[in-house]
């Protein structure tokens, strides 16, 4: 298993690259622009068009919490939409898994190995664009004082990394049930906007605040709070928890799964 | 101890209402190689992955080296090498990459030492991508990684597919010298010249049934009569029109038939209009494929 692993990690390090430099720039860009647009930010700041997209910028705080750190995960979204469903519906449609498959390894080493290979590969990613956008966020400290600490951001954009393990778990398990790779990313990209747009709308409108509890995104402390109050570990624990409950379903539906076959899962054989 | 090593017992496989394959009893002996023939969908793929644990069965059991395919599936896929029907590696590794990979996934020791020896015989480079390689180098990259580390049973799903004439020689021979050492092949082809000169039996599948198994030899000698008649009158057009017979060539009075366990009707038949000479001639595995199918449509449509 330690082998398929270091092969996993090894087919994603272009990727860990190219997203770690990108997602880089993006936030070293917003720490940078904030004392120019401040006052325009600060009189938007009121609009509910704002508030239903859980823009909260009147505030250095709000504007870091509201850009880079509500921004990682739906940026990393579309690497966790995109990767999690090739590494398995993907990989067998194009035949690679049933290669996997002939050899001696248990099917939930496989689902395993996978699992961990994005898992690490995003928890890099997030570790390089904390780290850049931490130590600039040091310069620009020395030079006009703000009220967010190297840690603090470090922190913050860490935080991303439970949810978006949630939608890793989700892909591999929608790749192990459903027929095609497609299907799953429609589904998967579906869920994904109604969890972002669904938290943000019931903020804003009262009557559809019930739906806030379903929202993935109601449990990542991001925006002003994410640095006032700082990252609860209850939220954290409660989508751990979540993408275990996912990554438990992949394991169960991979073992289940007709390989090579694409066939929905009443369709497919007894086990 | 039983030499069996590949059995199934009443196999089926289902995908909703979709048939897979029905009922396949199969037995595969220590040290033979056992072609695998159908045309496309017959359920030959289907089969195999049945027994590398790829796909589940419906009902029906499966068993290679004594081991049940489903439950003791890592054990028999230390011993078993694998090459698909549509060989896909990973597009961005380097041959030798891919082959290093899988030594290491399939835990043979033998593995790493026999890819040299195995490029060489194919003439492989293994140091190009695998999107440079061509169709044919691409399949020899599948080969290897299926012979390295001499398994002891090798499933091979149309092997020679794609390679040029001088690979698909030394495919042949790997096979052969495989059945030498005592191992064992399950093999699938269309290329019936080339299952004829390597096989000791084929089990023929069709529709999901296995609808024959025999060995070559018996199967050339006893199934299929291919018969030239001479005789004195001309037959009707359908005169030989019956179940197990075909007629494949017609010139005046000269009549050649494909002729399936009913020697004595056509004799009988022939004797109606005089018998001036008969001949008989060697059939070829692939004449003999189309005759069994052939009869097998009949019984269908009969049924």
């Amino acid at each position: 298993m330690l082998n398929l692993l270091i092969h996993e990690m090894k087919s994603r390090w272009i990727a860990v690259l190219g997203w770690s430099v990108g997602l880089s720039v993006f936030g070293v860009l917003y720490l940078n622009i904030f004392p120019e647009v401040e006052e325009q930010l600060a009189a938007l700041a009121d609009l509910s068009v704002y508030q239903a997209f859980g823009f909260d910028m009147g505030t250095f705080e709000g504007f870091i919490g509201s850009t880079i750190v509500l921004f990682m995960p739906i940026w990393l979204g579309i690497y966790v939409i995109i990767n999690s469903t090739k590494t398995l519906a993907g990989e067998e449609e194009d035949g690679t898994l049933e290669l996997l498959l002939a050899t001696p390894l248990h099917r939930w080493q496989i689902v395993s190995a996978k699992m961990v290979a994005i898992g690490l590969a995003i928890f890099a990613i997030l570790v390089v664009v904390a780290t850049v956008n931490g130590l600039v966020l040091r310069e620009i400290n020395t030079v006009n004082p703000v009220d967010i600490t190297f840690w603090q951001l470090f922190v913050a954009v860490l935080n991303a990394w439970p949810l978006i393990m949630v939608f890793v778990a989700m892909g591999l398990f929608l790749s192990a049930l459903l027929p095609t790779r497609k299907i799953a990313v429609i589904i998967l990209s579906g869920i994904f906007i109604t969890s972002y747009l669904g938290e943000n709308l019931a903020n804003d409108v009262a009557s559809l605040s019930f739906i806030k509890p379903f929202s993935l995104f109601a449990y990542f402390d991001s925006r002003s709070t994410v640095f006032t109050v700082g990252v609860q570990a209850r939220d954290v624990m409660l989508l751990l928890g979540v993408a275990a409950m996912f990554f438990a379903l992949a394991l169960i539906s991979f073992q289940r799964r007709n390989v090579t076959v694409g066939a929905w899962p009443w369709q497919n054989s007894k086990v | 101890m039983s030499d069996i090593i590949i059995k199934t017992s009443s196999l089926t496989v289902h995908y909703g209402k979709k048939r897979g394959i029905s009922n396949i009893n199969l037995s595969v002996h220590k040290g033979e190689i056992f072609g695998f023939l159908g045309p496309n969908g017959a359920g030959k793929t289907t089969t195999m992955r049945v027994l590398l644990d790829i796909i589940r069965p419906t009902s029906g059991e499966a068993s290679i080296f004594g081991l049940d395919c489903k439950k003791q599936g890592i054990e028999i896929r230390r011993k078993v090498g694998y090459l698909p029907g549509e060989f896909s590696p990973y597009s961005g590794m380097t041959g030798q990459e891919f082959l290093t990979l899988f030594a290491s996934l399939k835990e043979n020791k033998g593995n790493l030492s026999s890819i040299q020896e195995l490029c060489e015989r194919l003439d492989l480079d293994p140091s190009r991508k695998m999107k440079q390689y061509s169709h044919g180098n691409k399949q020899k990259v599948g080969i290897i990684s299926a012979f390295m580390g001499k398994p002891e049973l090798l499933i091979l799903d149309e092997p020679t597919i794609g390679l040029d004439p001088i690979a698909q020689r030394t495919v042949l021979e790997l096979v052969r010298e495989t059945r030498n050492e005592g191992r064992t092949v399950l093999f699938s082809s269309h290329i019936m010249p080339e299952v004829q000169s390597v096989c000791d039996r084929v089990g023929i599948i069709k529709d999901g049934h296995l609808i024959k198994t025999e060995s070559i030899k018996s199967l050339i000698e006893q199934q299929i009569k291919r018969i030239h008649l001479t005789l004195t009158r001309t037959p009707p057009l359908d005169a030989f029109d019956i179940e197990g017979v075909r007629e494949t060539r017609r010139d005046g009075n000269t009549v050649s038939l494909d002729v399936l366990n009913k020697l004595d009707d056509v004799l009988a038949i022939a004797l109606r209009y005089g018998i001036e000479d008969i001949e008989t001639a060697q059939v070829t595995l692939e004449e003999i494929f189309v005759t069994l199918y052939n009869h097998a449509n009949k019984e269908k449509i009969n049924a």
